[in-house]
C-alpha cells in the first residue's frame, strides 16, 4: 500500500470528507453527553430560566432515593440475564446451521430479518403475543386461572421484556457468531475427531475457543445495548409497571425528566449509567479481551 | 534414546481395502473399487496427481469419510462403519490443524484428555513425545508463536502419542519449504523405523515417494496403476502413466511401430530388434540413452540446459521430443547432430492402447522375474 500522503495530497481533505458525520456525532453524541454531566451539577428549572450550581447535592439526592437502587438493581438483572439469553440462544442456532442441519440454509436468511425490525414494534408485537387473554400463553391461563399476566405480575412482566429483547437481538448477534463458525477450517474438526472428541466435545474444545472473539464482541455491545435500547421496549410494552417492576434505569430517567421535569434528577442519574457502562466496557476488555486469541 | 524408543512403541496393525469403493452421486465415482493390502509396519506412500483420489482413500481409511461400498480391516478389525476414534488410525493434516488456543503439550495431549488419561500420565507421555519430535523446549508455546516445521512437529507429536497401530499422513510436507522439506523426511524416516506404525502417507511428490516408501501405490483417476517398490516401479514401470511420473527428468515416450522384425520410428530409424507386430510406445530414461557411442540413432538437438552436476539437452526424433541427461563435463556440440543408441536392457515397451507395460519384451534370456502386477 501506497503511503497516506500520496493518498490524500491535502491534509484538510480528509477532514473535510468526515466533517459532516463529526458534525452529527458532536451535535448529538457528545454535546448531550457534556451537557448531562454539566446539568447534574446544577439546579434546573423545569421551563428554563436561571440554574443554581448545587455541587454534589444532586448526586447526594439521587443515592439516597430507593427508587434509583431498586431500578439500578434490576438494570444489572436485565442486563445479566437478557444479554445472556441474547448471546446463548444466537449461539445455539448458528452452531445448529454452521452443521448443515435441514433446512440451516433457509434458517440462516429467516434468522436475520428481525434486524430490521424497530424496538417500538417489536414491543407492541410482545405485549400482543404474551396478552395473558390472547396470546400464547392464553390456553394455560384458562387452566389455571391467574397463572400469566404481565399486567398484574411485576415477574411475568419482566420475562416478557427479557424475550422481546432476546428475540431481538437474535439476528446481528446470530451473523456474528455464524460468521465466527464458518471461518473454523474444516481439518480443525477432522483433528479433533481423529482425536476422539463428539460433536458435543467439539462444541466445547474447538468451535467455542476459537469464536471468542465474536463471542466476546456480541457480549460487549450486548451488555451496552440491554441497558440503553431497552426504553423502546418498556415504552411500549409495561411502561414501567406494573408496579414500577420493570422500570430499569433508562427508563426512570425518561420518567424523571420529560414527566417529572426533574431536569437534574434525570442528568445525575444519566451522569452515573454512563460512567456505568464506560466502566463495564472497560472491565470486559481488561479480564476479558486480552485473554482472547485471535490467532487462528 | 534407548529409553525413548521403547516408550513409544505402537503395535503395528495390517489395513485391506476389500472392493472399497467411493461415489457422490450416480455419475461421480471418484474411487472404483479397490483391492490392496498394507502390511504390518509398512509404509506406503499412495501418489498420484491431485483429483486422483488419494486423498479420499486416505480419508475413508481414517473414517472421516464415508466409503460407498466394500469393507475396510485394520488390525482384522472391520472398520469402515466404525467412528475415526475406534480405528486405532491418527492422521497428519496438511495445514497442520493445529488448534490455536492450546499449548503445544495441550495440543498434544488433547487425544489422551479426550480418552481420559490422568493428568500425570498426559504429562509424561507428552516429555516423552515431544523429545521425540525435537519440542521439549516449546510445550509451553502457542502454535502461532512456531514456525511451519515445529508446527509439523506439533502434528505429528500429537498423532503419535497415542501410539497408534496406524498412522496417516495427508501431504503433510507441502507447506514446507524445499530445505525443511528435506529435513522432515529424513526424520520422518527415522520416526518410522522407530515407532514402527504402520504408514499411509499421501503425496504427489515423486521424490517423496521415492525416499520414504517401502511401497509405493500409483493412482489415476482411482484407479491403482502400480503397487510396488521404488526400485520395482522405477526400473519396471508397470505403464506409460507410471513411467511418466517417476523420474526426472521423465521418462521418454515414443511412438514406434514393429515391422516383424525391429521398431521403427515414424521416419524408418529402427530404434530395436523386436519379433511382433503392431504400434507400440517405447519408453526410454534419459539418463539410460548412450550419446556419441558408436550408435546409429540420429537426433538433432533443440535446447541445451545445464543443472550444474548435469546437463540435459532436448532433442528432436522423428518429430518427437526426445531428452538427454548427459553428465557434467561431456563434449557436445550443439550444431551437431548426435548418434544415439538405446541400450536394450533400458528399454521399456508399453501397449499403445492400453498404456501397459509389455513385460520382458526385451529380456532375450527370459529369466528376470515379473515384477509388475496387474491389479482390476
Amino acid at each position: 500500500m501506497s503511503s497516506e500522503s500520496s493518498l490524500f495530497g491535502h491534509c484538510w481533505l480528509p477532514l473535510l470528507l468526515v466533517a459532516p458525520l463529526m458534525l452529527l456525532i458532536v451535535l448529538f453524541f457528545y454535546v448531550p453527553v457534556f451537557q448531562a454531566f454539566y446539568w447534574s451539577f446544577f439546579l434546573e428549572q423545569p421551563f428554563g430560566g436561571g440554574s443554581e450550581f448545587v455541587g454534589l447535592q444532586n448526586f447526594a439526592r439521587v443515592l439516597s432515593d430507593p427508587e434509583f437502587w431498586m431500578a439500578g438493581w434490576r438494570t444489572i438483572v436485565f442486563m445479566l440475564t437478557a444479554s445472556t439469553l441474547a448471546v446463548a440462544v444466537p449461539l445455539m442456532l448458528a452452531i445448529a446451521a454452521d452443521r448443515k442441519i435441514g433446512l440451516s440454509y433457509a434458517a440462516r436468511n429467516i434468522l436475520v430479518w428481525p434486524k430490521g425490525i424497530a424496538g417500538a414494534a417489536i414491543g407492541v408485537v410482545f405485549a400482543f403475543i404474551f396478552n395473558p387473554f390472547v396470546g400464547l400463553m392464553a390456553p394455560l391461563n384458562a387452566l389455571f386461572p391467574g397463572l400469566w399476566n404481565p399486567g398484574m405480575d411485576g415477574t411475568d412482566a419482566f420475562v416478557t421484556l427479557v424475550a422481546a429483547h432476546v428475540w431481538s437481538g437474535i439476528p446481528f448477534n446470530f451473523v456474528i457468531l455464524l460468521a465466527g463458525l464458518r471461518s473454523i477450517p474444516p481439518t480443525m474438526y477432522q483433528a479433533a475427531a481423529m482425536d476422539g472428541a463428539s460433536p458435543w466435545r467439539r462444541i466445547a474444545d474447538v468451535q467455542l475457543p476459537l469464536i471468542m472473539p465474536q463471542l466476546f464482541l456480541t457480549f460487549v455491545l450486548e451488555f451496552t445495548e440491554s441497558i440503553t435500547s431497552v426504553f423502546a421496549l418498556i415504552d411500549t410494552m409495561t411502561g414501567g409497571g406494573p408496579g414500577g417492576s420493570t422500570t430499569l434505569l433508562v427508563y426512570k430517567i425518561y420518567i424523571d425528566g420529560f414527566r417529572g421535569f426533574d431536569l437534574s434528577g434525570a442528568s445525575t442519574q444519566t451522569a452515573i449509567l454512563m460512567v456505568f457502562v464506560l466502566l463495564l466496557a472497560a472491565c470486559q476488555f481488561v479480564f476479558l479481551g486480552r485473554r482472547i486469541n485471535y490467532e487462528r | 534414546m534407548t529409553a525413548i524408543d521403547t516408550a513409544i512403541r505402537a503395535t503395528a496393525a495390517d489395513i485391506e481395502l476389500i472392493g472399497v469403493t467411493k461415489a457422490y452421486d450416480a455419475k461421480t465415482t471418484v474411487i472404483p473399487p479397490i483391492n490392496v493390502a498394507l502390511r504390518p509396519g509398512e509404509f506406503t506412500v499412495v501418489l498420484g496427481p491431485s483429483g486422483c483420489g488419494k486423498s479420499t482413500l486416505l480419508q475413508m481409511i481414517a473414517g472421516l469419510e464415508r466409503v460407498s461400498g466394500g469393507k475396510i480391516v485394520i488390525g482384522g478389525r472391520e472398520v469402515q462403519d466404525l467412528e475415526p476414534k475406534h480405528r486405532g488410525c491418527a492422521m497428519v493434516f496438511q495445514n497442520y490443524a493445529l488448534y490455536p488456543h492450546m499449548t503445544v503439550a495441550e495440543n498434544m495431549a488433547y487425544s489422551l484428555k479426550v480418552a481420559g488419561v490422568s493428568k500425570a500420565d498426559r504429562a509424561q507421555r507428552v516429555g516423552v513425545v515431544a523429545k521425540m519430535v525435537g519440542l521439549a523446549d516449546f510445550l509451553p508455546r502457542k502454535p502461532g508463536q512456531l514456525s511451519g516445521g515445529q508446527r509439523q512437529r506439533v502434528a505429528i507429536g500429537r498423532a503419535i502419542i497415542r501410539e497408534p497401530g496406524v498412522l496417516l499422513f495427508d501431504e503433510p510436507l507441502s507447506n514446507l519449504d524445499a530445505q525443511l522439506r528435506h529435513d522432515m523426511r529424513v526424520e520422518l524416516a527415522d520416526l518410522h523405523r522407530r515407532i514402527g506404525a504402520t504408514s499411509v502417507f499421501v503425496t504427489h511428490d515423486q521424490v517423496e515417494a521415492m525416499t520414504l516408501a517401502d511401497r509405493i501405490l500409483i493412482l489415476n483417476k482411482g484407479l491403482i496403476e502400480q503397487f510396488d517398490t521404488p526400485k520395482a516401479i522405477y526400473h519396471h514401470p508397470a505403464s506409460v502413466f507410471v513411467a511418466k511420473f517417476i523420474g526426472a527428468p521423465p521418462m521418454n515416450i515414443l511412438a514406434v511401430t514393429g515391422d516383424g522384425s525391429a521398431l521403427r520410428l515414424a521416419d524408418g530409424q529402427v530404434v530395436a530388434n523386436y519379433a511382433d507386430k503392431g504400434s507400440f510406445q517405447l519408453g526410454i530414461r534419459p539418463e539410460d540413452i548412450a550419446v556419441n557411442a558408436g550408435g546409429s540413432i540420429k537426433a538433432e538437438i533443440r535446447y541445451r540446459e545445464d543443472l550444474g552436476s548435469h546437463e540435459i539437452l532436448e532433442t528432436n526424433i522423428a518429430d518427437q521430443n526426445l531428452r538427454i541427461t548427459m553428465p557434467f563435463g561431456a563434449e557436445i556440440d550443439t550444431e551437431q547432430t548426435l548418434s544415439l543408441s538405446f541400450p536394450r536392457a533400458r528399454l521399456h515397451l508399453f501397449d499403445s492402447e492400453t498404456g501397459r507395460a509389455i513385460h520382458n519384451a526385451f529380456d532375450d534370456a527370459k529369466t528376470a522375474p515379473t515384477f509388475v502386477k496387474e491389479y482390476q
